[in-house]
Formats: structure tokens, sequence, C-alpha cells
């Protein structure tokens, strides 16, 4: 059975009915025959994450894909092999980052002689043992990557303390000069093992822990954790608070575009903008606090609903405020020729390179690929309906803003639509009373979420009301793979801060 | 807001009235006056947060706040540093990195931890991270808050700056 015979519809993948696909659908192979079904899903879904977990028999790799068009997930189980004969990442690049982070968790090579990059571990902790690894089984120096700059070129070292409020990592720039020719990414700085902190916590500290992972997608990510611990334990949400949900979804989303224009301001030397953004992201800020009781909307989402009400009249009467300035800025932005000149080439990704590298979000819609969870109603019930995707095609820094801009507007139409929908928001959401899941029998669930950077993924797992197992992957995850691809396209070094600024990551949600 | 030149149409969110703004301002342009000739320069370091504590950060420098005008600067080196400002949980992976700013800035200096991580509020001392700063660089002063809102950080600063007076002129002590 292929993927392309059931036209990429992974329930009937799975075997399973065909009346009502499954959003999640889950399939166990034998190790020796993942390499074919990947080979034959890579064309037609989006390579989404792969982990390991702890089995009854040793490891378990699991690989996730997404179907962009229904906006289903499928789950492959296969046994871990120390040694996996080919890697993975010669049928999916993509997952060239993970199959490092195995090695780093688990001591567990790619396969092929394939060497390894640090992603999680300093350099230093060349002999260290395996995060997660039992045992007395040690990493070895000579896995690693060759990390080698020659010729004429040489390694500007940027980071890992950089500007003023700005994240930590490092940045090794190989230029000749002017002209850049490579990059090297180091985050292992911020790592902070979150999801081996969630093991043993109940569901409500996980979910603390899932929304300081990445603070500036908390919504997104703690909306993610909660789906996932729904899926798992079989409860449901109520209209209005999945609204609710939706609203701070949207909000966040706006911030963090209005956020990433003020970068791009300061980026591009263009002060009056980054003021004029800066204005506009507090009073998104703002209007976070008063319409829903945090400035980053921390501490709303819990699992089974939310924690608060909307305060509807401050929200509708911000929404007018925020999108005039909005509407404004961008006008101004795009009259600015020395603006527009810097954004317009820079940092290109193309078509080919989003959908080898399953990258998520603007990022990937900016470059003509199409993927958006909240086209799928099958994904959001029916809070999504109408909803437009923003996409452009440049794959540029211009594009990725005007992607932004347009997402934007989206938002704040469907906030507008979803306050004005007479849908009772302002009731006061409690905890669902008692838990029904303490003292529960095992259970796993998948959840994920469309963030203001790309589908944020949970894969989690319970058992008597505490997480024995948690696998993260926020959209930041994704992309920040595709930042030296961007930097290499034909760029200069005063570039650097514009194709960051517009990809609008963050480290934190790498190094989880 | 008569200090940051905005309308009144903007007003400051709930629990934040525009005199505590303005008060806040003023002594810490008066302090930084008196203190430091005119000026507080800060340098900031992350050791693992989240990112809400640096959006709050570096929105100390936008026009709503615009903490130039109380004399008080970014600088991206250290050894024009004042201020070291802390956030995160001090990931260990960060040590060095936290150590060679601190010990690069020149005395009398001041450090201010920012957030609810470094001081050990959301991760705890592990392999990964030290869960408090406080056992890596002297902590003068804490910012609560997860994240702390940039009024919350002016205050803050205010406080460094009275602890670098104390270093300049100990009270009772010799210069």
């Amino acid at each position: 059975m292929t993927a392309r015979e059931h036209d990429g519809t992974f329930g009937q993948l799975a075997g399973e009915g065909t009346e009502r696909q499954p959003l999640v659908s889950d399939l166990h192979l034998p190790a020796a025959a993942v390499g074919d079904l990947v080979a034959q899903l890579a064309p037609v879904a989006r390579f989404a994450d792969m982990f390991a977990r702890p089995a009854e028999e040793g490891l378990e790799r699991v690989l996730v894909f997404t179907d962009d068009q229904s906006g289903g997930h499928l789950r492959l189980f296969c046994p871990l092999e120390e040694k996996f004969p080919v890697p993975l990442s010669l049928l999916l690049p993509a997952a060239y980052q993970e199959e490092c982070e195995l090695y780093e968790l688990w001591g567990v090579e790619p396969g092929g002689g394939k060497p390894v990059n640090r992603v999680i571990l300093p350099p230093s902790a060349e002999t260290e043992k395996p995060l997660r690894a039992p045992g007395g089984k040690r990493l070895s120096s000579e896995v690693r990557a060759p990390h080698v700059v020659q010729g004429e070129a040489i390694e500007f070292p940027w980071g890992p303390i950089r500007g003023a409020g700005q994240e930590s990592l490092y940045l090794g720039l190989v230029t000749t000069g002017e002209e850049l020719l490579d990059a090297y990414l180091a985050m292992f700085h911020k790592h902070r093992g979150v999801e081996h902190r969630m093991v043993g916590q109940t569901l409500a500290r996980a979910l603390f822990l899932a929304e300081r992972c990445e603070g500036l997608g908390a919504v997104g990510n703690a909306l993610a954790f909660a789906r996932a611990a729904e899926a798992a334990l079989g409860l449901g949400v109520e209209p209005a608070a999945e609204v609710t949900r939706c609203l701070a979804l949207e909000l966040e989303r706006v911030y963090n575009h209005v956020a990433s224009l003020a970068a791009l301001g300061a980026a591009t030397g263009l002060s009056v903008g980054q003021s004029e953004a800066e204005i506009l992201l507090e009073d998104c800020l703002r209007l976070n606090a008063r319409a829903l009781g945090h400035r980053y909307l921390f501490n709303l989402v819990e699992v089974g609903g939310v924690r608060r009400g909307v305060d509807l009249a401050a929200l509708d009467a911000g929404l007018d405020r925020l999108e005039a300035g909005y509407e404004s800025l961008v006008a101004k932005l795009l009259a600015t020729n020395s603006y527009v000149d810097r954004l317009e080439g820079a940092g290109t990704i193309t078509g080919e390179v989003a959908h080898r590298l399953a990258l998520v979000g603007p990022v990937a819609r900016a470059a003509g690929v199409g993927t958006d969870l909240r086209r799928s109603p099958q994904v959001w019930g029916t809070s999504y309906v109408g909803f437009e995707q923003a996409r452009e095609r440049a794959g540029d820094c211009l594009a990725r803003m005007l992607v932004g801009a347009a997402e934007v507007r989206e938002s704040v139409r469907l906030m507008r639509h979803w306050v004005r929908s007479g849908i009772p928001l302002q009731d006061d959401w409690s905890a669902p009373a008692p838990s029904p899941w303490e003292g529960g029998s095992p259970a796993a669930g998948l959840g994920w979420a469309e963030t203001c950077r790309g589908e944020a993924l949970v894969h989690l797992e319970v058992a008597g009301g505490q997480v024995t197992f948690a696998r993260l992957r926020p959209a930041a995850a994704r992309n920040w793979r595709a930042l030296d691809d961007a930097l290499r396209a034909r760029n200069v070094f005063t570039d650097v801060p514009i194709v960051e600024a517009s990809f609008w990551l963050t480290v934190a949600g790498f190094a989880r | 807001m008569t200090t940051s030149g905005r309308d009144p149409g903007s007003p400051l969110p709930p629990n934040t009235a525009n005199g505590d703004l303005d008060a806040a301002a003023d002594q810490l342009r008066e302090r930084s006056r008196t203190v430091l000739r005119r000026s507080l320069h800060i340098r900031t370091v992350d050791t693992g947060s989240c990112g809400a504590c640096e959006s709050e950060i570096r929105l100390l420098s936008s026009p709503y706040y615009d903490f130039h005008r109380l004399g008080l600067f970014f600088t991206p080196s250290p050894r024009h540093a004042d201020c070291l400002l802390v956030t995160g949980p001090g990931c260990r992976a960060m040590d060095h990195a936290v150590l060679s700013a601190y010990e690069a800035m020149p005395a009398p200096k001041v450090v201010v931890a920012v957030g609810a991580c470094p001081l050990g509020g959301v991760f705890g001392a592990d392999r990964y991270t030290r869960g408090a700063i406080t056992g890596l660089v002297p902590v003068d002063v804490v910012v609560p808050g997860c994240p702390p809102s940039p009024l919350a950080l002016i205050h803050g600063l205010l406080l460094a700056l009275g602890r670098i007076e104390e270093r300049i002129s100990p009270p009772g002590g010799e210069q």
C-alpha cells in the first residue's frame, strides 16, 4: 500500500475507515520497511518531526508527517536500531537535525557513517554520555561533522552574547570580505531540557513549562500541548473556549508580526519605521493585557479549556486602533525605497528549499509553499471558515514581510468576526473539575497549532495524572534550519540582521 | 503621558498609572545625572530565557518608555557597561560567556536579574541549568515578573543606580 495509491490520505494508509478520516493515523512498521515508505511519502506529505521514545523493548523511532491538504497527521512507529543502515536524511534532508538530536539524546548514529552536528550539547561535551541513554555509552568526537573554514575565507564570530535584548546564539559568518559564503549556527547555549523536565510532572505543571519553552509563542505551544493532552484523555472543549483560544492565537500572531516589523526597521537603519512599529507593538501588548489578562498571553490555555474569558469591548475597540495603525505603518514602509530595496532579493528561500527542508509558517508561505493548518476545517472546526491563506512566491525578506502584513489583516478580520459572532466569550471558564485523568491508564496524543511561526507539534504520553513522555516541536525548531541557506543566497554582512528579523524565529523554541 | 511624549489616547495597561511611570522616570533621571554624570550603560545577557524578557527589554528604548531620555543606554561592549542585565535560568552552557562579560566590566558594577527564571522560579537546578543565577554572579537587584514589564524594569534600574551610588560613596565610608 502506498501513499500515492490513496491520494495521500493518511487514514487509508493506516487502514482506517474512509467515511470519516481521522486527524491522526498511526502505522507500526518493522525498521526495514521505513525507508521504502518514507521514500513514497516524501513527495506527497510534509515531514514534520522525528524523535525516539522508550518502548517496551528498547527504543522506538517515531516519524510524523503532515498532509497539508487535509490537515491530518501520520505517525510511523518502528524499532530504533543502534545504527540505521542508511541515514534517513538521504531521503528526507529535513530530518538531519533530528538525526543529530537522536545521537546526542540517545547515542544513536544516523548510519552510513554520516557525521552529525552539535545541536543540544556544547562541543566541549565531546565524550560525555548521551543525555537520555541508559548505561555507560559515551559520545565519540569522531562522529562530529567537521567545522572547516579554509583558503581566504575567515569565520567571523557573532555570539553567543549579541545585541541588546537579543537571545543568545552563536553565528559563525564565513566570509572573504563582504559577501557571505556560509554560516554556522550553534544554539546549544540555551538548551534547557524542557521535554525531559516534563516527565513526572502533572499536566498543569507541564503546560506551564510548554509556555515557557518559547515565550513569544506561548499560546501556540500551550495550545498544541493542551490538544495533545485532550487527544490522549478524550477530553472535549466548549465552543466558546475554543474560540477564545483562537482569539489568543491570532493576537499572538499579530504582535509577533508587528515585532518583526520593528526588528526589520532596526536592521535596515530606518529608525522612524522602527519607532512607529514599536509604538504599535506596545499597543498590541497592552491590548493583550486588557482583553485576555497578560501582555504575552501567558496562563490562558489549559487542558480542557481556557482559564479566562475575553474582555470583548476592549478587544473590539483595540482592533480598530490596531488595524488603522498597522495599515498606516505598512503603507509608509512600502513607500520607502531605501527600506524596500534592502528587503528585496535578500535572504531568498526558494520553493524547492522550503519543500526540501519542510519549512513551515510565513517562511514557507513566502516561498510559495501552502502550509497552513488553519485552512483545514477538519482541524479547526468552523472557527476558521472563510480563512484566506497569505502566500507570496519570491521567498525573500520582502515576501516574508508582505506575508506577515496579509496575515495581520486576516487575523484582524477573523477576530472581529468572532467578537461579533454572539458566542458568549465573556463567561468565566474554569478548569474541568474533577480532573478526569487522575489515576488514569496510560494514553498518548498528538496536538498541534498553527502558531505565528508555523505548525507547532506536541506528542504527549500520560499515565496516572502525570506526563511519562513529551516531545515538543515548536515551529522555530523547523525553520532555523533554513537560515544558513537564506544567508548564503548572495548576501553581504549587513543583510544578516535583516534576514534574521524577517524569519522572526526564537532561539528558545529551538533550544527547548 | 508627558514623559514619553505619547498622545493621551494611548493609556497605560491596567494597574499602571501614568504617575507611577513619571515619578520613577524623574527619580531615575536625577539619580543617573548625579551618580554617573548623566548616563548608565547596560549590557544584556540571555542565559536561557524564553524570549519574553528580551522583548520587554527591547521596548525600554521604544518611544513609549524611551529610556535614553533618562540617561540610560545599551552598550554592546561589557567594557563600557555599568550594569549587567541578566535573563534566563542560568543555562550551564552560558556560564563562561556570562562570567567573561561580568569580569570585563569595570567597577563599580551592578547585576540586575530580570524575570522569574534567574530567581529560580521556572526551571530547577540540574544538568542543563543552574536554576538561578545567584550562584554564578553576585546579583544586586532582582526584578520579578514573567516577564517584568518595562515599567518594572525601569524601577529595577533605579534600584541598581542606588547600589552603584553606595559603591562610589559608601555610607559613612571612604570613597
